[in-house]
């Protein structure tokens, strides 16, 4: 609550040294060097040091801040990709702001592998609460099947499996200062170069440009992917088709694991190794320099967020095989993407090029899939006449197809060739409208390879988001109105009408509730210059830019008011949590409370997770109209 | 032509309510009680719980370490006349013993003796004797002035009364802030049971002797002699001077 009140005022006030900060915060020294300290671990503030006058700024870190809110999805997304001690590390390294690989390896919940002896460090340390509702919400998956091992956690396999997925990075000096510092610092450092003081005027000017931004994009890079790549695969990524089963779930898929080698210690131990690296040789077990100290990377993982994002709308109107595909395709694609866009700001719309994700390759994915996967079974029988309609997109595929229909009796040597085919063809389903989720090129030589042209994707997105609201807002007719807009531009009403096909009294009332909302606006382009309204052209259009942005920012508010309206519903049940809260209650709730109270406290966590799933969708808005 | 244009309406007719029968007229109020559709929230899905459990745990973690702290509102020894002082509950706010076991809030981020080692080159230089409580600032002077020397500059505008009070403490227990023994340690949370005991014991009502004023005090009240008590803590004890 000191860092919040920090927050807020270096908010108001944008930058300011350690006396101002005092003087505005009303705080006194010792508080407020102990939150500023804090909130650098955790990388809240930035700091810059000037080297003229010698005082220390700070300034406030928003996206930090933001990405707060985020961390659940993260961790989902770690455990979902990593597995359930993946999102533990990660976990503690959020907890830590950044950490030292060395003092990471020592944190007593990540020095075994199992959760609940973890809980029980922790239970007696600090967080008791964790445990309670570990025991309340998921008994089934992580107490249930951990209970029975207990031997060292795979931690610097696990820590090397995120450094390679890029989902953290090393911690660079730069990281502390805020982005602009560290451009104009670039900018200092690269005029004071002698051979850019020997160019004059604008190509100085040019030079200057583009060597600060090599230089702060050297200075901040902590890319730590490099190296750890395994012919292009990152690290710990093998256990997912380990057991070439379709078991999507790592919980699950640790159990069995566990489950077979319950019995020697030693052996366990081996199989731990073998199970993170089948051909490497334990490298995965040889730590990572220990002084590195290691943060979040929020880009990479918005990445990812944004890849799971496709594949839902993928999910929504092709078959679940197509999607998993797709899902393997971006994976790939992921591994090679640093960050959403390159662009500090989402380009206006239209003014926005395309960018392709790097191609990748039909045999790669093959390679990729779980070689179990019924590829045939979503897919009609390929028949001459649809053969024919794909035949546009791909005319290398005809000797393929030919394969294919020949190999029907399962000749070994053409299912290769079929299984391509078939991949080829669920990819070319996705390449279908309205979504465009997936491209091929086609090389002169060579199969086919796969790309995904995010931009697009991303814009199209946005604008699903928006027909949503509107929909939801003003109905069909409105969204059938935007469309037409988006169509064709600006129109008057007539011409509007005309290809809207609606009647005039539905249109004008849906302009007129749309404009209030400020999603539709009205031009005015005067005939004459006194402007007279009879002989003035008036344009309906819809700026899709400005819309977002309003929206943006009334979802930001929306989330605050969530917020807000949580601390209000907590200060209702006060002095009941407060009950639950004391440090003899929690984590023995059974113990303590009566059965009333347990209800009511299961009552309050439900509604509880209600707000913060509401928050997480708007979350989910935001990262549309921001991030993507 | 009659007299009202086509002969079927009188005058006034447009502002008449059942001119249409079936809608309802231009002219007509706003119904009271519009048929309003109540949006509903999807359910949560399973994935959706997850991850709510998943941060929920993760700000239970923030909550508990060392570094989340509270402005410490409700005390009684938070400065005379201040919004925190009139929001103080004389019925709630008193400690009692039963309130050992209340969770309790740390009044100042706590950043070393916690076990962790910090990378000093990522923190500002006026921030290394927090962060590294055996780092003298004056010891590595190399023609650098340390930051924390020009706090000390006053620049007109900050708060008077703040400064003369923290120097006039500063003098009366004869020790510097960082030496960990004012008033604001006492807030802190404090780890084995029997500290917290006694920080509910030593209470802050003896730091009111500081600045006394107002004419009733309803703490005070019952507070006079309070010497009879007064051995039993040990920490306050550095205030009975006065």
């Amino acid at each position: 609550m000191i860092s919040q009140r920090i927050f807020s005022i270096l908010q108001r006030y944008e930058r300011l040294t350690l006396p101002r900060l005092k003087f505005h915060s009303r705080l006194n020294d010792r508080q407020l060097r102990h939150a500023l300290a804090a909130m650098i671990q955790h990388h809240l503030i930035y700091h810059f040091t000037s080297l003229e006058d010698g005082n220390t700024y700070y300034e406030a870190n928003p996206q930090a801040a933001y990405y707060l809110v985020r961390s659940g999805k993260i961790l989902q997304l770690v455990e979902s990709r990593l597995g359930e001690y993946a999102s533990r590390l990660m976990e503690a390294i959020l907890y830590l702001g950044h950490a030292s690989v060395s003092e990471l390896e020592v944190r007593p919940e990540l020095r075994s592998r199992n959760p609940v002896a973890a809980n029980r460090i922790k239970h007696e340390e600090e967080d008791p609460q964790a445990n309670g509702l570990d025991v309340e919400e998921e008994p089934a998956t992580t107490n249930g099947d951990h209970a029975v091992d207990d031997k060292p956690a795979p931690f610097h396999a696990t820590l090397k499996a995120l450094a390679s997925h890029g989902y953290i990075l090393r911690v660079r000096d730069a990281h502390f200062q805020s982005p602009s510092d560290n451009l104009l610092e670039a900018q200092r450092a690269v005029a004071a170069r002698s051979d850019i003081k020997a160019l004059k005027g604008k190509k100085q000017e040019e030079a200057i440009k583009e060597r600060a931004q090599e230089l702060v994009q050297e200075r901040t890079s902590g890319d730590l992917t490099q190296g750890l790549m395994y012919n292009g695969l990152p690290r710990g990524i093998k256990r997912k088709f380990g057991n070439g089963s379709v078991d999507r779930q790592p919980q699950n898929h640790h159990n069995g694991v566990n489950g077979d080698h319950a019995e020697d210690e030693e052996q366990q131990k081996e199989e731990e190794e073998n199970e993170w690296s089948e051909d490497e040789d334990g490298f995965d077990n040889i730590p990572m320099e220990s002084g590195m100290a290691v943060r979040v990377n929020y880009e990479k993982l918005d990445v990812a967020l944004r890849n799971a994002r496709f594949v839902d709308l993928a999910q929504q109107d092709a078959p679940a095989v197509t999607a998993e595909l797709y899902a393997c395709l971006l994976r790939r694609v992921e591994y090679v993407t640093p960050r959403c866009r390159d662009a500090e700001e989402i380009p206006r719309e239209k003014e926005e090029g395309e960018q392709f994700s790097t191609p990748i390759s039909v045999q790669t994915l093959l390679e990729d899939i779980d070689p179990s996967m019924d590829l045939t079974g979503a897919l009609g029988p390929a028949d001459p006449s649809q053969a024919m309609n794909r035949r546009g997109k791909r005319p290398l595929e005809n000797g393929v197809n030919g394969d294919y229909d020949d190999a029907d009796d399962a000749d070994e040597a053409s299912s290769g060739a079929m299984r391509a085919y078939l991949v080829n063809q669920h990819l070319g389903l996705l390449s279908q409208p309205p979504f465009d989720l997936a491209s091929s090129v086609t090389l002169s030589v060579g199969p086919s390879k796969w790309r995904v042209g995010f931009r697009g994707l991303a814009r199209k997105l946005r604008h699903l988001e928006l027909e949503r609201m509107i929909e939801s807002r003003f109905g069909d007719v409105a969204l059938r109105v935007v469309r037409v807009l988006q169509a064709k531009g600006k129109l008057d009403e007539k011409r509007l009408q005309e290809i809207s096909l609606l009647p005039f009294k539905d249109l004008r009332q849906t302009l007129a509730s749309m404009q209030r909302g400020g999603f539709v606006d009205l031009q005015e382009v005067p005939k004459d210059a006194q402007r007279q309204p009879s002989k003035t052209i008036f344009l309906w259009y819809y700026d899709a830019d400005r819309v977002c942005s309003s929206i943006l920012e009334d979802t930001y508010k929306a989330m605050s008011r969530t917020l807000q309206r949580i601390k209000h519903e907590r200060t209702l049940e006060k002095d009941f949590l407060e009950k639950t809260e004391r440090s003899d209650v929690k984590g023995h709730e059974e113990e303590y409370l009566t059965e009333g109270e347990l209800e009511r406290l299961q009552r309050w966590r439900n509604k509880e997770a209600l707000f913060l799933a509401a928050i997480a969708r708007l979350d989910d808005m935001v990262a549309v109209f921001r991030d993507y | 032509m009659s007299r009202f244009g086509k002969g079927k309406r009188g005058p006034g007719a447009e502002f008449t309510w059942d001119a249409d029968p079936g809608g309802e007229p231009d002219t007509a109020p706003t119904p009271l009680y519009p048929a309003y559709v109540v949006p509903y929230a999807r359910k949560i899905t399973s994935k959706e719980q997850a991850e709510v459990d998943k941060s929920r745990r993760l700000r239970e973690l923030f909550h508990e370490g060392p570094y989340y702290s509270v402005v410490d509102a409700s005390a009684s020894s938070a400065k005379k006349g201040s919004a925190a002082r009139a929001n103080f509950d004389p019925f709630t706010g008193m400690p009692s013993y039963s309130g050992r076991y209340q969770k309790k809030h740390r009044t100042i981020p706590r950043i070393s003796g916690i076990g962790r080692d910090y990378e000093t080159r990522f923190f500002p230089r006026e921030l290394w004797q927090i962060i590294q409580p055996n780092f003298r600032p004056d010891a590595s002077l190399d023609g650098y002035q340390a930051q924390s020397n020009a706090v000390s500059n006053k620049r007109g505008f900050e708060d008077e009364e703040d400064e003369e009070e923290a120097a006039a403490k500063r003098r009366a227990t004869g020790g510097n802030e960082d030496d960990g023994d004012d008033d604001q340690n006492e807030g802190e949370l404090l780890d084995g049971d029997e500290d917290a005991i006694e920080s509910i014991a030593d209470d802050d009502f003896q730091d009111d002797e500081d600045d006394m004023g107002g004419d009733y005090d309803a703490e005070k009240y019952f507070d006079d002699g309070g010497d009879d008590y007064g051995d039993d803590d040990g920490g306050g004890g550095d205030e009975e001077a006065y």
